[in-house]
């Protein structure tokens, strides 16, 4: 029951992105302290808002249903109450634990049978604390060497010479003369092994310990681009073999290069696959809605027509035979036969043409036209058993009352086609003659169905089946309720309208 | 209660977690074992998972950096330190780490240490570390877990991540209680309270706050019940096992002739098999005549495909071809299964074996039984494996028998070159001084009161000759279950959470030295019968490997109880 108080406290309270606790009046949203007092306020304060309260519920139940799904991957104890009753059983009131709320105690019915994540336990922030004050360390170096990088390159002279001085302007050299061994290898230096520098700390090792960057690196670690640098500048770079480094001063560069290249690493293959990802995600709803078309036309509702279903059937397919070429595409990519790549490649598509075969080609056939009819026509017998019966009380009232017997065979007529029908004729075919009953052509009413009705056709055209169904739906409502007005109006004392 | 479900939700969080793009898992030997008990490939397909490497062997040197990498290792030693030098040379662009289960915290810092380029997107224990058999059944894996009857290191650390494990993946913080007078037992309970309180917050589930009784962790000894696992097994899986022998869930029957090239190995899982799902507990005669069932069915269905006259027609055989062909495959597979079995059956006599086999451990007539082993056991149609469990369950049964003619019997096996030493080493295994107990610990006697019910317990009420064993274990958990006094056989370790006098709601039994499928089964039964009980042991036997088992343990063990079998010890006359 809508009206309850206390069904509509609970669902306030989880909703409004300010949680308020307490006995809450869904409508001004007062603090009424006790159930009694809440109850009593309701009853003479909105007792006449009944119409509005209903609109405020239909929003807070969309709203309380969305929360709750959402906390059902929480903990069974905690999310079952919190999520669904009411703050009053926080506020430390027990005997809150609402009966009448149905909804929230299915919640917890579902959670008995359903087995959650067992437990984990995390230590991640432990290996952040870990982690992070030595790659900032490493960071704030990294970031040194590549601002000397920078300037180091930006104009480097050609000439051997000035180059040096330049070099050495930038970092400054440590002063040799007393280190008598390279501190890496400890091999002591003489006129065979010579003292060199770290172009980026200025350290001394001998030349097997140098480590050399790459021009090309180099130049992209400065973010600076190497197609300006003049043609003759590059060959003598290349005869430099690039940048002589320290074992540290590279590992460190080399470290940044490679979390850089991780990050933005995008070849051919990932665009490839995220396409088909995407093709998968698009062509989830589309399966579902079919099944669903599907089931309802073997039902034999009238919602959806056999085109709407054969018209979704050809985009799935086409979204498969895309999947497809795009899989075969990866495979066409090249890479070492043997390697994990290829692996990789095959694994994707083996995985794509999975998809395709069980969720994309094994969809349940279409009935054809003359089954359809068939089963319709078995669901309108036995809509219009049921009128009929339906009727045939009526028609006693009828008659006492003197009214013909036509009138009744035209509603019988009338619900049939109704049953069937989704098309305006429909509509027309009972609302014409009874114009005279007192229904005139533009009567809001009509004139919303004929609008739904365009709604639908541009829908339908869309590809859009939520929203047709949505729409046929409403249609239905409406044109039920012009028919009952009309039914109303034409035998004012008949007692049973259909309700 | 679903150990199945349970190391699912484990992995399919693992996968969801490092969040969409192509995947590699990186395993090692036996978390490769457990996710393939869980997942088939086409499923870690499905979740985008696209390679399988192992940690330990065969790495290649490629560097794919455009993958994801889940990273599901068991926390020893060995795997930190491999995946140590993965993270200071990654192949991959991140690493999503878990271990199966507690991971000390200097391993952390060290691992922290070496992520130099900040690949680690995530480090979490998610105990998936053991291996789910069945719903309701779990093993480790651990063949051999005793040496000189006592607990292999290795085997008994193994034991307690696994039994830890179980207990969280199922939220459960349990009273433990142990066999009486079992040192394995024993020493197994206290190591793994010891766990849950040196967790304490993990196991902080506030299981009894509203009153129920909390759950029971049963740690039991192989070594009260060697009837089960030497009898022939009727049910599917419980055969499967006891003549082709299951590994992980798979069936190796690439030695057999006539096998089909297909069906060398074979995953009999439940969870992915609906046929055998629904009759790994049906035996042997009604899984015959589903099959048929399930073929004539099939026939039909092929008959009809095979009128395919119409495009249409011909389109819907097409539509319908992923079924058709799974519902084929299953079939067939199952087929070929029960072939091999009824080939065995045959070959081996095993109704008249079997058939004796239970009479001996349900019914006491010792001379008439004696007659017709001797009978038995000198044929030469009999294999001598099977001989050999129709004395060694005669030892069992009649040890302290006024005319016990075990060494009689042994005779007979040594003359046709039988292994005769499984029958003393299983009497020093599991003979009756162990299942009695000694001066100080009187209540044994009860308990050996209890087992002699047990196998005297007739013919009564029961329908099939091949089937009127019922495991100890179901007994036991029976009087778990009317909340009978348990404390002197079975006494608690944590006794402050002991209810008074309440059965516990889920039971959790272990059982060290291994489980049989006949007890999985007895289990499976209380379960439909409303209760909640997962079984679980160091690993899963048939006879042979129990067998096994026992000559391992017993290896390098002075024989005290077997005096008059002194001359069939040796191993030297194979």
């Amino acid at each position: 029951m809508s009206t309850n108080p206390f069904d509509s406290d609970d669902d306030q309270d989880t909703t409004s992105c300010e949680i308020l606790e307490g006995f809450l009046c869904p409508i001004c949203r007062e603090d009424l302290k006790s159930i009694d007092f809440l109850t009593d306020h309701f009853s003479r304060a909105h007792a006449e808002e009944e119409d509005a309260l209903k609109s405020v519920f239909k929003d807070i139940f969309t709203k309380a249903k969305k929360k709750i799904l959402n906390n059902l991957n929480d903990d069974r104890g905690t999310s079952s109450y919190s999520g669904g009753s009411s703050s009053a059983t926080r506020g430390g009131n027990g005997e809150q634990r609402n009966p009448n709320n149905a909804r929230t105690r299915m919640n917890v019915y579902n959670f008995m049978g359903k087995q959650t994540v067992g437990a984990e336990c995390s230590h991640f922030e432990y290996f952040q604390s870990v982690r992070n004050p030595r790659l900032e360390r490493y960071a704030s170096e990294t970031n040194k060497l590549i601002i000397r990088l920078h300037r180091l390159l930006k104009d480097l002279p050609t000439d051997a010479m000035q180059r040096k001085q330049h070099e050495q302007q930038t970092v400054a050299w440590l002063d040799g003369s007393s280190v008598k061994l390279c501190p890496d290898c400890a091999k002591s230096f003489h006129i065979a092994r010579r003292q060199h520098h770290c172009r980026l700390c200025g350290g001394i090792m001998c030349n097997d310990c140098s480590k050399f960057l790459p021009l090309e690196n180099a130049m992209q670690l400065a973010s600076l681009s190497s197609t300006r640098s003049d043609p003759i500048q590059q060959v003598q770079h290349d005869q430099l073999g690039g940048v002589r480094l320290c074992h540290h001063c590279l590992w460190l560069l080399d470290t940044r290069q490679d979390m850089h290249e991780s990050r933005t690493c995008r070849p051919m293959l990932v665009q490839v696959y995220d396409q088909i990802r995407q093709l998968q995600k698009e062509v989830m709803p589309d399966l579902d809605m079919y099944m669903k078309i599907v089931n309802s036309l073997y039902e034999g509702d009238s919602i959806f027509t056999i085109a709407d279903a054969s018209a979704l059937r050809g985009k799935i397919g086409q979204t498969a035979e895309a999947i497809d070429v795009r899989s075969k595409r990866i495979m066409a990519i090249h890479s070492e036969p043997g390697s994990r790549e290829e692996a990789l490649k095959k694994a994707v598509r083996l995985c794509c043409i999975q998809t395709i075969k069980e969720r994309m080609l094994s969809l349940p056939p279409l009935p054809d036209e003359a089954q359809i009819r068939q089963i319709q026509e078995r669901k309108r017998m036995e809509t219009e058993q049921r009128i009929q019966t339906e009727q045939r009380m009526a028609m006693e009232a009828f008659e006492r009352y003197g009214l013909g017997n036509a009138a009744t065979t035209t509603a019988v007529i009338d619900s049939g086609s109704f049953a069937q029908g989704s098309d305006l004729q429909s509509l027309n075919n009972w609302s014409a003659p009874q114009t005279a009953a007192n229904v005139r052509v533009d009567d809001p009413l009509v004139e919303q169905i004929n609008i739904i009705k365009g709604y639908i056709k541009q829908a339908r055209q869309e590809m859009n089946f939520e929203v047709v169904e949505t729409l046929e739906i409403n249609l239905r409502e409406l044109q039920r309720e012009v028919y009952e007005r009309q039914r109303r109006s034409q035998n004012a004392l008949t007692p049973e309208a259909e309700a | 209660m679903n150990l199945i479900s349970g190391i699912k939700l484990y992995i399919e969080k693992m996968c969801s977690e490092s969040g969409p793009g192509m995947k590699i898992i990186l395993l090692d030997k036996d978390t490769t074992s457990i996710i393939s008990m869980a997942f088939s490939q086409s499923d870690m397909l499905q979740r985008e998972v696209y390679l399988f490497e192992r940690i330990d062997s065969g790495r290649s040197n490629e560097r794919l950096k455009y993958l994801k990498c889940i990273v599901f290792i068991r926390p020893t030693k060995q795997n930190i330190q491999l995946l140590a030098n993965e993270l200071r040379n990654p192949k991959y662009s991140a690493y999503f780490i878990y271990f199966s289960n507690i991971i000390p915290r200097t391993d952390i810092k060290y691992l922290a240490e070496c992520d130099e380029s900040e690949s680690v997107r995530e480090v979490k224990e998610l105990y998936a570390d053991y291996l789910c058999v069945n719903p309701n059944l779990f093993s480790l894996n651990i063949s051999n877990c005793m040496t000189r009857l006592n607990w292999l290191p290795d085997a008994l650390t193994r034991s307690v991540q696994g039994i830890t494990s179980v207990l969280l993946s199922l939220k459960l913080n349990p009273v433990i209680r142990y066999r009486a007078g079992s040192q394995a037992s024993q020493l197994l309970a206290k190591l793994v309270y010891d766990q849950t309180t040196k967790e304490s917050t993990l196991f902080d589930f506030r299981s009894n706050a509203d009153g129920t009784a909390p759950p029971l962790l049963l740690i039991l000894d192989r070594r009260d019940d060697p009837v089960t696992p030497l009898l022939h097994q009727w049910t599917y899986q419980a055969m499967v096992h006891e003549l082709l022998t299951i590994r992980n869930n798979r069936v190796d029957l690439s030695e057999r002739a006539n096998v089909p090239k297909d069906f060398r190995e074979l995953v009999l899982s439940g969870d992915q098999d609906d046929f055998y799902g629904k009759n790994m507990y049906a035996n042997y005669g009604e899984i015959g005549s589903t099959i048929k069932q399930l073929m004539e069915e099939f026939q039909r269905k092929a008959h009809d495909q095979k009128k395919v006259e119409s495009i249409a027609d011909m389109k819907n055989f097409i539509e319908t071809y992923p079924q058709f062909k799974k519902m084929s495959g299953t079939v067939q597979k199952h087929l070929c299964v029960i072939g091999e079995l009824s080939t065995l059956t045959n070959k081996r006599n095993l109704f008249e074996v079997s058939e004796l086999e239970q009479e001996i451990a349900c019914k006491a007539e010792h001379s008439a039984q004696l007659q017709r082993i001797k009978k038995l056991i000198a044929d030469e149609r009999i294999s001598i494996d099977d001989a050999i469990k129709l004395v060694a369950l005669y030892a069992l049964r009649y040890e302290r028998h006024a005319n016990c003619d075990t060494s009689g019997l042994l005779q007979i096996i040594k003359t046709r070159g039988g292994r005769t030493q499984i029958v003393p080493s299983l009497i020093e295994y599991a003979g009756t001084h162990v299942r009695q107990g000694d001066l100080f610990n009187m209540v044994r006697i009860t308990d050996a009161v209890k087992l002699t019910r047990n196998l005297i317990k007739g013919l009564k009420g029961v329908e099939n000759v091949f089937t009127q064993h019922t495991p100890l274990l179901k007994e036991t958990l029976e009087d778990v279950f009317k909340g009978r006094e348990l404390d002197p056989i079975y006494p608690a370790i944590n006794s402050e959470l002991v209810p008074f006098r309440r059965p516990p709601q889920e039971v959790v039994v272990f059982i060290v030295g291994g489980v049989t499928y006949e007890e999985a089964l007895s289990v499976h039964q209380l379960n439909n019968a409303g209760y909640k009980v997962i079984l679980g042991g160091t690993t899963i036997h048939n006879s042979e490997s129990f067998i096994n088992e026992v000559l391992m343990a017993t290896d390098g063990v002075q024989f005290k109880h077997t005096k008059s079998m002194v001359r069939y010890c040796s191993s030297d006359n194979l």
